[in-house]
């Protein structure tokens, strides 16, 4: 079952002088089992657009179609913790969110919640743990004498022992190292293969979305502008450059080169087949 | 948290706007201080007018400090209550049963509900008109003579301003922790004695970490850049009295003059 936004609008502290038009009818369809990325400049409505997806924020008008819920404006849905449930969304800078005595407790916290017994939770704990690449040292050691990027760690992992059937990641690499952005990107990408997640991910890399993602939505002024695939987005670097977007590095090389005569089908999208095109049209060039 | 109009800073741009904290801070206090004397209805009128007007001065409209009034009703009705159950003298107004109101209990209540609504007027019109860090800045200057018994007029005022600097960082920081504890299945509506602890303990531990580490930022981020309480420092805004802001003062000393004589010479 996709996810749906049909004519989502969402306007914070409407009827003050604050008011502010975050997400302006908004429709938009995100696949089932796919990765997706949503990019766009700061302040226009990404953060707004994922928060929708486990109710936090309810939409202004229009409805939300969430797995085999409806969310409709105006009404009061019950029941949104079993929605939270199947919907885990990991917050910007998560790691502010510890507070439990050790790690396991922390991580066994959200699947308490949703009524998992004690015994249930914590061997949950240990796998989600041990998936975000934390061993068992970690266990009983307090979440807030970590270092930054296992806090992420242990954060994510407790969004991931709910076992959630979608995970929806609002920057989850900002602020960690390159080696920690790329483990980091190669797990999410084992749970969408391997374990058939939905996942969304908020993002400002273009590596990431370019190496990572299937699907990708391009927000500006509270709108999606763009909903594509990778691979129709990244084609050249032509949609990028309309979109104020530096394209990855790769989509820039082939771009480079093509200037110099080169040529590429669609089929090269990594090192490894761009250096074989080139081998191969240098050799035909003698 | 968005409709909390009383004490929120209102960026206009008025001659008001423009006087001296120090001036402005000083003849609240004076207006202040002339409301508490019993000058009768004339005496209150005439103080009600002169706020007015520096309340039309300063462009800010009637509905604003309209709105700054509303919380204070509930505690209105309840004086009224309180003073109906108590005094028992003046003319009956009203008999239910054995229960009389009477008239003194009515001119009670309405002396001080005035009374309360020219100090909201007053105060409104001061920290509607002038920046939480100007304010901080005239506070400063104000207790400063107090220095020579040992009062740390400057401490004080930095004390002032950095917790007023965090009020917004700390409500913005406490919904999202709120959300971020929410999507992890923690209701803060319903639940269990035992959960609700919980529930509330995932929000208090956070948000003290991240007040501490906040604070400690600042701290490290103000040393790095030289800061050291009690050493002479220069301002980037040197506050300076003009003709207006000694016209102010003039006009509420006069103010209060005026209700001392009201109350003890008419």
């Amino acid at each position: 079952m996709p996810i749906e936004f049909e004519h989502v609008s969402y306007i914070y502290s409407d009827g003050t002088p604050f008011r502010y038009v975050a997400l302006s009818d908004v429709n938009l369809n995100i696949e089932e089992g796919k990765m997706t990325a949503v990019i766009g400049r700061t302040g226009s409505g990404k953060s707004t657009l994922v928060q929708h997806l486990n109710a936090l924020l309810l939409p202004s008008e229009g409805k939300v179609k969430v797995l085999d819920r409806v969310i409709e404006a105006g009404s009061k849905p019950k029941q949104l913790k079993s929605l939270r449930g199947q919907v885990g969304l990991v917050f910007q800078f998560p790691e502010y969110q510890l507070f439990e005595e050790t790690v396991l407790k922390d991580v066994a916290f959200g699947p308490k919640n949703f009524g998992v017994s004690e015994a249930d939770a914590a061997e949950k704990a240990r796998k989600a743990l041990k998936l975000v690449g934390l061993d068992e040292s970690y266990e009983q050691r307090s979440p807030l004498e970590l270092s930054g990027g296992q806090k992420r760690r242990v954060a994510i992992a407790g969004i991931l022992a709910m076992d959630p059937s979608v995970i929806v990641l609002d920057e989850p690499t900002a602020g960690l190292d390159p080696q920690g952005t790329v483990d980091m990107m190669k797990l999410f990408r084992e749970l969408n293969k391997k374990h058939g997640k939905t996942i969304l991910i908020v993002t400002h890399d273009m590596e990431q979305v370019f190496t990572f993602c299937d699907n990708v939505i391009v927000m500006e002024n509270g709108k999606p502008r763009i909903s594509a695939t990778v691979g129709e987005f990244f084609k050249d670097s032509s949609l990028c450059r309309e979109m104020d977007i530096l394209p990855p590095a790769l989509i820039r090389m082939k771009d480079a080169l093509r200037e110099k005569g080169f040529r590429f089908d669609g089929n090269v999208n990594d090192m490894n087949a761009l250096a074989g095109a080139i081998v191969k049209q240098v050799k035909k060039h003698g | 948290m968005g409709n909390i109009t009383l004490g929120r800073y209102i960026p206009l741009d008025s001659p008001v706007h423009k006087l001296d904290p120090r001036a402005k801070i000083m003849a609240m206090l004076l207006v202040l201080v002339a409301i508490f004397f019993p000058a009768g209805w004339l005496g209150y009128g005439i103080i009600f007018l002169a706020v007015s007007f520096m309340i039309i001065l300063s462009k800010l409209s009637f509905n604003f400090i309209w709105k700054s009034m509303k919380p204070m009703m509930f505690m209105m009705f309840f004086l009224f209550i309180i003073n109906c159950l108590v005094l028992k003298t003046g003319t009956p107004l009203l008999t239910i049963g054995k229960f009389a109101i009477y008239s003194d209990a009515v001119k009670q209540t309405l002396y001080i509900v005035v009374r309360l609504l020219l100090m909201i007027m007053i105060t409104t019109c001061l920290t509607a008109t002038t920046k939480p860090l100007d304010l901080t800045l005239g506070i400063e200057d104000l207790l400063s003579p107090f220095g020579k018994i040992g009062v740390p007029s400057h401490e004080i005022a930095m004390l002032i301003s950095i917790a007023l600097r965090f009020i917004p960082d700390l409500i913005d920081e406490t919904q999202r922790i709120i959300k971020a504890q929410e999507s992890r299945g923690v209701d803060l509506k319903e639940g269990k004695i035992m959960e609700r602890i919980m529930a509330v303990l995932s929000l208090i531990v956070p948000l003290f970490v991240s007040a501490f580490q906040r604070a400690e930022d600042l701290a490290n981020a103000m040393e790095a850049r030289g800061y050291a309480p009690g050493e002479p420092r220069t301002r980037y805004k040197v506050l300076k009295m003009r003709r207006s802001d000694w016209l102010l003062l003039l006009g509420a000393a006069l103010l209060l003059a005026g209700m001392i004589f009201l109350a003890f010479f008419a």
